[in-house]
Order: C-alpha cells, then structure tokens, then sequence
C-alpha cells in the first residue's frame, strides 16, 4: 500500500497552523480559568465581539482585522477591568463565585451573543484583505496565508504573554494570586488589583484572537460556542496555570484535529481530541506541565 | 535612624470573643523582643493586629521607620508591608507551587525592595545555602527547615526595618529550632531590624531576646526588661521550665 506521506505532513502543518490560533484563543482563558479560577465561560463572547468589530471596520473602512483588534485591545483590557470589579463586588467578595459567578458569565456570553444577534443578524459574515485568498508553497507543504498569518500573530501574543507572566512582578504575582491571597497582601501586593490587571489582559487578549478568528473563518453571534469545550479542554490538557503548556496541548490538539480529520473526516475530530484529553489526564492529572 | 513598634491599649476581638484585652508592648528600635505564650493566648492575633490583618477595638498600633512615625490601625496590610514591616506569619504561607526563586522575587514586590534584589537574593542564598541549590524547587516540596527559611529569606526579600515573627519554632526538630533562632539573630545584626517574634519555645527565645512579655488569656501577665528578669520569673519558670 502507499502510504499517502505528503498528505500526513500536509495534515500536521495544518494542525500546528490551527493549533497556533487554539493557542491565542486559550490564552485568555488559561489565565483567567487557570491562573486566577475564574470560570469564564463567558470569554468565547468577547472574542466574538472581537471579530464583529474587526468585520466593521473592515467592511466600512478597509481596516485591516488585525490592526484594528491591536488597537481596540486597551479598550477590552478596561472592558475586562470593569467586569472583573462587578464580578468581584458581587461574588467573590461574598463567597459566592461558584455557581453565581458561573451564572454571571453564562449571561455575558447570552447577552452578547443576543446584542451581534440584533445588531448583525445570523448570517456568516467574513472580512476581506489581501492574505485571505492565497497560499505559499514549500515543496508538497500548502501554507495558507489565512493560516499562516493568524498563526504568527498567536505565536508573538503568546510570546509576549509568557514574558510578562515569568518576568515581570506583576505576572508572578498573578502567578500566585490564586495561591495565597493574604501571603500575597503581606508583599505589600494588593491581590484584588492584581486580579484585576490580570481579567483585564485575558480579555485584551480575546480581542486579538478575535480578529484572528475571523481572518480564519466566517463568524455568526453563536460560533463562540463551538470553542468553549475546545479552549477548558486545551487549558486542563496543557496544566492549569502553564502557559508553555497551554502553547503545547493547543498544538497538539491541533494535530491530532487536522489528522483525524484529513484521514477518518472531520466529524470525528472533536471524540479524538476529548480522548486524548481523557487519556492524558488518567495518567497525568495535572496536566502536561501542570505544577 | 529609629525604627520602633510602639503598642498601647490594644484590645481585640473575634466577633463577641474578646482576645486581647488591654496589651501594651514596646519594641525599641533595633531591639529583639520575645512575645511569650502557649497556645490560644493570643500571639498571633497581636501579631495580625500590627500587620492590618484584625482590626482592633480599641487602643494605637504606632510605627516609627526610619524616624518617622505612623499610625497603623486602619490601614490595609499592603500599606503597612509598604511602610518596612514585614511577616513571618504562623504556617509559613509560602507559594506551594512556586519555585523557591519566584517566591523570592515576590517577595521584593515592595518598590523599595526592587532596587536592592541581587543583593538581598546574594545575602539569602549566603546565609541559607539549602535555598541556593534548590532554587528551582518548587515550595511546596521542601522539607519543614527549608520552608521555615525561605519564609525567613522572603521576608528579607522586602528590605524591612521591622521584622515580625510568629513561632518560627512550630514543627521542627530541635537541632532546627537553635539553628532558626540563630539565622533570625545573624539576620537581624546584618540588617539592623527591629524584631518582635512570638515564640512558645521559652529558652530558645529568651537567648536572643532583649527583653521579652509573656501573654497569658489575651493580657499582659508579665514584662521581663532582659533575659536574666525572664528566667527568674515565678510566673515563668511554673509555665515554661517546669519548676
Ligand atoms: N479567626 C478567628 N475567629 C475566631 N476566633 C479566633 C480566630 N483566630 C483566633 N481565634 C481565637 O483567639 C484566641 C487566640 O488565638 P491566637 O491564634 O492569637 O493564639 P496564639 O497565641 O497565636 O496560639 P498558637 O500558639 O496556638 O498559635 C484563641 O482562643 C483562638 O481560638
Ligand atoms: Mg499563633
């Protein structure tokens, strides 16, 4: 038999191109859910908002998605800020976050969903540059551009997220915030600002993977869910908390996607990727680097 | 310059539980003071009373650093950590899942602190070579001693005037516990601190305290003004030395 060897490179290029954009898309949620054990089952929401505000911009004034989202993340990261302050007055100050504060971001992710509903409707809608169309080749290997770029930009947001965690004061107290609140008080930290920044980045960082999301694919309100189970899977599978882990699963996953879906369909790729999250987690519970 | 704790009056409670009733305490500036009592007396609530942790009642908590006084009741943890107090607090309250170097580096979050961390970091591996070679060791793995000296190390880490101490002693071996009373002593002289360390370990203590309190149900039951005083206490020797 032949083994279809330029298909099998082919398949895994396109699962670390894919799996890049996991990657960005997790990023928020590793460290609001893993660093600071907010469940935010909201966040596929802001990066939805994120991808409809790139589409209007670029539709009425030929903004690049990308540019723009770089330039709205301050936006968010206030946006994120205010939240957590909500989020923090009404629950976790009283002891209330589990099921409250999951109920608070369910609403969140239902009331966006309803406002892009209203104001865009449910049809896909996509924008337009100049990298969405065409591919380079190197050799038998395809790289989209539409891949490719999102791909990049995940790998620099990545990059510069993990450098502001593991070297900045303020990245190692969000490292430990969720550890020892009142250890953390007694460095002269303040554990509710530093909560604070934190929210405020994973949502800056929702609106980046939103324009990345979109330059990929076409978006309607409701898409983000397709990613909720993807992005707790990614985040548990790479270790709570670890952002080199979180980098690794997100690839990983993007693989073994991209395979299961080039030989066996793609109907299958989502039962492959819980299995191996099963698999992983029966042997390692704490995740690939978890602590 | 003088770096003093000053305690006056201070009466403390947990809901309607009275704890501290009426605690006056000196800790002059680079003095070693023992805070002395068994358990459930009220050491460590003294302790979180200075630090912002438990508001009390009634009474002033002043601080002097470097000459300038402040008033502490009423300000948050963070705020008085920020003035130069810094604590070693009962459990140790490391970062379990941190790396001894990380918990370090958090430790000189106080903006004053930044500026000297190589140089802190240098004197802690110095004086605790068990830190330095288990640098990348995660907290939470290391043995009793180990942590008990990276809380000491961390504490460090801020370049506090006013170091306090809350039983350093607890749950180590008592080869161990000679051996963190002496780094707290060495610690102390090489950093000029003033120090006020709870402690139930009364000999210990007392070989390096200047002069020391003993607590007992939330009061002031005696003030020794020097070790000599302490030992020679009736109220002492029936609670501590067995005689
Ligand atoms: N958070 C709290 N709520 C209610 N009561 C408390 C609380 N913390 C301490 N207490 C009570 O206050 C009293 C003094 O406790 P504290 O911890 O100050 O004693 P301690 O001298 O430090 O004892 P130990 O040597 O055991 O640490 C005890 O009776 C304790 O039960
Ligand atoms: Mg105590």
């Amino acid at each position: 038999m032949d083994f279809p060897f330029e298909l099998l490179i082919n398949a895994v290029v396109a699962g670390l191109l894919l799996g890049a954009f996991y990657a960005a898309v997790t990023a928020g949620i590793s460290i609001s859910f893993g660093m600071l054990d907010i469940v935010n089952i909201g966040h596929p929401a802001f990066i939805i908002l994120g991808s409809y505000i790139a589409y209007y911009f670029n539709i009425n004034y030929h903004i690049d998605p990308i540019v723009t989202c770089l330039i709205l993340s301050p936006i968010f990261y206030f946006l994120g800020t205010a939240i957590y302050q909500v989020y923090y007055l009404s629950f976790e100050k009283r002891g209330q976050q589990s099921l409250r504060g999951l109920a608070f971001f369910f609403g969140v992710l239902f009331v966006t969903e309803v406002l892009l509903l209203l104001a865009f409707g449910v049809d896909y809608r996509y924008v337009a540059t100049s990298y969405i169309g065409p591919s380079i080749h190197v050799g038998f290997v395809d790289l989209p551009l539409r891949m490719l770029v999102p791909c990049i930009g995940s790998l620099i947001l990545f990059g510069g997220l993990q450098l502001f965690i593991s070297h900045t004061f303020t990245g190692r107290a969000v490292l430990a915030v969720s550890q020892d609140q009142l250890a953390l008080q007694l460095m002269a930290v303040d554990p509710i600002r530093i909560k604070r920044i934190a929210f405020g980045v994973s949502i800056a960082v929702a609106a980046m993977a939103g324009a990345f999301l979109i330059i990929i694919q076409p978006v309607e309100p409701s898409v983000g869910r397709e990613y909720i189970g993807r992005v707790f899977a990614i985040c548990v599978l790479g270790g709570m908390g670890s952002m080199p882990g979180t980098l690794i699963a997100a690839l990983l996953l993007g693989v073994i996607e991209s395979i299961t879906a080039t030989f066996y369909g793609p109907s299958w790729a989502p039962a492959v990727s819980f299995g191996v999250l099963l698999l992983t987690l029966a042997f390692r519970p704490s995740g690939i680097l978890g602590r | 310059m003088a770096n003093s704790i000053t305690i006056e009056n201070v009466h403390a409670a947990y809901g309607s539980v009275r704890v501290l009733e009426d605690v006056t305490i000196t800790v002059n500036s680079g003095e070693t003071v023992a805070l002395l009592g068994t358990n459930g007396n009220g050491k460590s609530t003294l302790m979180k009373c200075v630090m912002g942790i438990v508001r009390p009642v009634s009474g002033r908590i002043v601080a002097e650093i470097d000459g300038e006084k402040h008033d502490l009741v009423g300000r948050t943890t963070e705020q008085i950590v920020d003035l130069g107090i810094a604590l070693v607090p009962e459990g140790r309250r490391l970062f379990p899942k941190l790396t001894v170097e990380e918990n370090l580096l958090l430790g000189a979050s106080r903006r004053k602190a930044r500026a000297q961390i190589k140089a802190n970091m240098d004197f802690c591996f110095d004086a605790f070579s068990r830190l330095a070679e288990r640098r990348n060791q995660l907290a939470g793995s290391m043995s009793g001693g180990e942590q008990q000296m990276l809380a000491l190390a961390r504490a460090l880490m801020l370049s506090p005037r006013i170091l306090l101490v809350d039983e350093p002693s607890v749950g180590l071996a008592p080869l161990l516990v000679s051996r963190t009373i002496d780094a707290i002593k060495q610690l102390k002289d090489h950093y000029q601190l003033t120090v006020l360390m709870a402690e139930q370990n009364f000999k210990q203590a007392v070989r390096i305290a200047d002069h020391g309190y003993v607590i007992v149900h939330g009061k002031i039951a005696f003030e020794g003004r020097s070790a000599e005083e302490l030992n020679n206490n009736d109220l002492v020797r029936k609670l501590y030395l067995g005689m």
